[in-house]
């Protein structure tokens, strides 16, 4: 098994390289502070090649800087903290080869991985073999209900979608609503929960239409949904075309409020739409460089060593926090001599409840497999983004 | 819903929005007719397309002519690489069809993980801004973006079916479509026509992704989702048939929008599918239309030189 530990004069690409093409296990931690026996490792279980893998590096890359600085400070009780990582390719067969790994070879109590359709195929195996699965990304509410060891330390999209809806409702008084999404398993699900929470607040849905995956115009969507003459329209889609929407919305129109999730809530869209943007609502689950001195410097540090920003800035705050999570867990079982199994460490973990972490802030676990987090609702106000709320 | 304004609105956003799809389907259909290979470069081809235009005109802040001359360039030195170091030796090892096959599928892959490498995946687009400012026209909202894709478009696939007409690199095309080893035998070379027909792909490509890059966000791996429509409709449209691709490539885009006056729109996706689902069952050289047989009134040769009458 190939080793990596941080001094060794291997670059990333060369090691990221070798990972993909052996399917080894990577190491980090700080191996010079207490003997290997003193380790207590955890399993990160990440693309680090294939078409998400931008997003994976980006991701490990924050989990390494929070080990680095967990073992800095004395790791865990003294006894360093170590992720040993493998490549999922955000696919699902290689998700599950990499997990079974984890736990049959390195009898890891707590694994960390992302991507809805991983945490998914992955989920039976820690529920047999009994070993906590964090997922750290996956928003698609049905990852609250994958089995008694799979818990989310990510807002499900029950969470920002509900609290968008409610503000529309309650806060701008909007009556009549009408929803656009994506036709896969996240947009279907995340329409839902704002159907429920518009109409459980007391509005009415007058508009309900899916989109393909694939579609590069949605005149007829838009059309319909202008028909219904709605007050706020919800856009549940993606990253890559969430905002073509818009402009298409705008250009047909419709010059209502436009709400959507996290995924919109960066400068692009701003950009991309130009005064098209104004009054458009977003979700963030993490607070921003703005909110947080210590986000701040995570952000300043990107751009010093890495020369840029994070891809996905929240999601890489989260993996950035996973290790301190995982590190109270370990520590609480330390505490009360625990054995180091998965069944502890989630005793432990619905034990403990509130964390406090370095970049997203408080979070409450729940025994539903659930989280609470507040969420920030920003809108563009004259070509900038602005906080107008924190609910939740 | 059926209002005459939203029927027009639905007609002209399709046949604008149809404009590039129509270039990606003719590029990929001239390929299969001439070379005759299930051109999955394509997608390379243009990936390589935008992310030039992108280049020059949203990182170096050239004007847009020079980033539509740049996706040029660079889709001709791919697709002179892919033909010259690539088909062009798989041919002389006489490499079987599927091998073909999956060369092109490795190659629109491998540039698509490039891509990846050097511009990352966020999603961008060829201008800063993706909203153009329209015009209501009797109701109809028009953009500042459909009229010169549409004429693009236009002028597009008129100089290739002139190219193809009226210069003679053009009819070696035709010929070596036709029938490749009796193009040959008359003194046409094979190698330079496959050449041309790649590189007059890659131009196409190169204005089609050009006008797609204006109008939306494009990732490394849009262009094979994009490639997929264009396959359907060449299929649909019958194979080595390019007039029927190009017809094909408009319907299915206004099908696709119209649909949903008719059907639920989750539905909507499903009925490419099917449409290329019934097509490949039901009429596997394409859906042609019946045509009127010209008969020219010629005397038949007398094969047996009048002996007959003699007799």
């Amino acid at each position: 098994m190939q080793t990596d530990r941080t001094s060794l004069p291997l670059s990333r690409r060369t090691l990221l390289g070798g990972l993909g093409a052996a399917g080894v296990a990577l190491r980090i931690g700080a191996p010079g502070i207490a003997r290997a026996a003193d380790k207590l490792s955890f399993g990160l279980a990440m693309p680090l090649t294939g078409s998400q893998a931008t997003y994976g590096q980006d991701q490990v890359r924050a989990t390494r800087w929070a080990i680095e600085a967990i073992n800095k400070a004395g790791g865990v009780d003294g006894r360093p903290l170590e992720a040993i990582i493998l490549d999922t390719q955000a696919d699902p067969q290689v998700g599950i080869q990499a997990v079974n790994r984890l736990i049959s070879v390195d009898h890891v109590p707590i694994f960390v991985t992302a991507w809805s359709e991983v945490v998914k195929a992955v989920a039976p195996i820690a529920n047999d073999s009994k070993t906590l699965e964090l997922s750290v990304g996956a928003n698609a509410p049905a990852v609250a209900k994958l089995g008694e060891y799979v818990y989310t330390t990510f807002p499900l999209a029950d969470v920002d979608v509900a609290a968008v809806a409610r503000y529309a409702a309650t806060t701008l008084h909007k009556k009549r609503a009408a929803v656009l999404f994506i036709n896969n398993e996240t947009g279907i699900g995340s329409a839902q929960v704002y159907r429920k929470s518009f109409t459980g607040a007391g509005g009415t849905v007058v508009g309900y239409e899916a989109y393909d995956p694939k579609a590069t115009d949605w005149t007829g969507q838009i059309l319909k949904l202008r028909g219904a003459n709605p007050d706020v329209v919800h856009i549940q889609g993606l990253v890559a075309d969430t905002p073509q929407i818009i402009a298409q919305m705008r250009q047909l129109g419709m010059n209502q409020t436009i709400s959507s999730y996290s995924a919109i809530y960066n400068p692009g869209l701003i950009q991309k739409l130009g005064a098209a943007a104004n009054g458009v609502i977003a979700t963030s689950l993490a607070p921003g460089a703005s909110d947080s001195p210590a986000v701040k410097a995570y952000v300043e540090r990107w751009v010093k060593e890495v020369g840029r920003q994070p891809n996905g800035l929240p999601y890489t705050q989260y993996l950035h926090d996973t290790p301190y999570l995982v590190a109270d867990i370990y520590k609480g079982m330390l505490a009360k001599k625990m054995a180091m199994t998965g069944a502890n460490a989630r005793t432990e973990m619905l034990a403990i409840g509130t964390f406090q972490l370095p970049l997203t802030g408080k979070l409450v676990i729940n025994p539903n497999h659930t989280v609470d987090k507040p969420v920030y609702l920003m809108e563009v106000v004259n070509g900038a983004w602005k906080q107008i709320a924190v609910v939740g | 819903m059926f209002s005459l304004v939203n029927l027009l609105q639905i007609g002209w956003t399709s046949l604008a929005t149809s404009s590039y799809l129509v270039l990606f389907t003719l590029a990929f259909a001239l390929v299969l007719k001439v070379n005759r290979v299930f051109n999955f470069t394509q997608a390379a081809v243009m990936t390589v397309a935008f992310y030039a235009a992108y280049t020059l005109v949203s990182l170096l802040h050239l004007p847009g002519a020079a980033g539509l001359l740049g996706a040029f360039a660079a889709t001709l030195i791919l697709s002179a690489l892919l033909e010259i170091g690539g088909f062009r030796t798989l041919r002389r090892r006489r490499a079987s069809p599927i091998f073909l096959f999956i060369f092109t599928l490795i190659v629109s892959e491998l540039v698509s993980y490039l891509a990846m490498m050097v511009y990352g995946t966020w999603p961008t687009t060829i201008f800063p801004s993706l909203f153009w400012p329209v015009r209501i026209i009797a109701g109809v909202a028009v953009s500042q973006w459909d009229v010169p894709a549409i004429g693009a478009t236009i002028a597009t696939v008129a100089a290739l079916f002139a190219f193809l007409r009226f210069t003679r690199i053009g009819r070696s095309m035709v010929a070596v479509a036709d029938n490749p080893d009796l193009a040959e035998f008359y003194g046409i070379a094979k190698d330079r026509v496959y050449l041309v027909t790649l590189l007059a792909a890659g131009l196409i490509s190169a204005v089609a992704m050009f006008l797609y890059g204006t109008r939306a966000q494009v990732e490394p791996t849009t262009a094979l989702n994009l490639l997929l429509f264009a396959i359907a409709a060449t299929i649909i449209g019958g194979i080595g048939n390019l007039g029927g691709a190009v017809a094909t490539a408009v319907a299915l885009g206004l099908l696709q929008n119209g649909s949903i006056l008719f059907i639920p729109s989750s539905w909507q996706g499903f009925l490419l599918y099917a449409f290329l689902f019934l097509a490949i069952v039901c009429f596997p050289r394409g859906i042609r239309l019946p045509r009127r047989r010209l008969v020219r009134n010629t005397p038949t040769p007398d094969l047996d030189d009048g002996k007959a009458e003699k007799a």
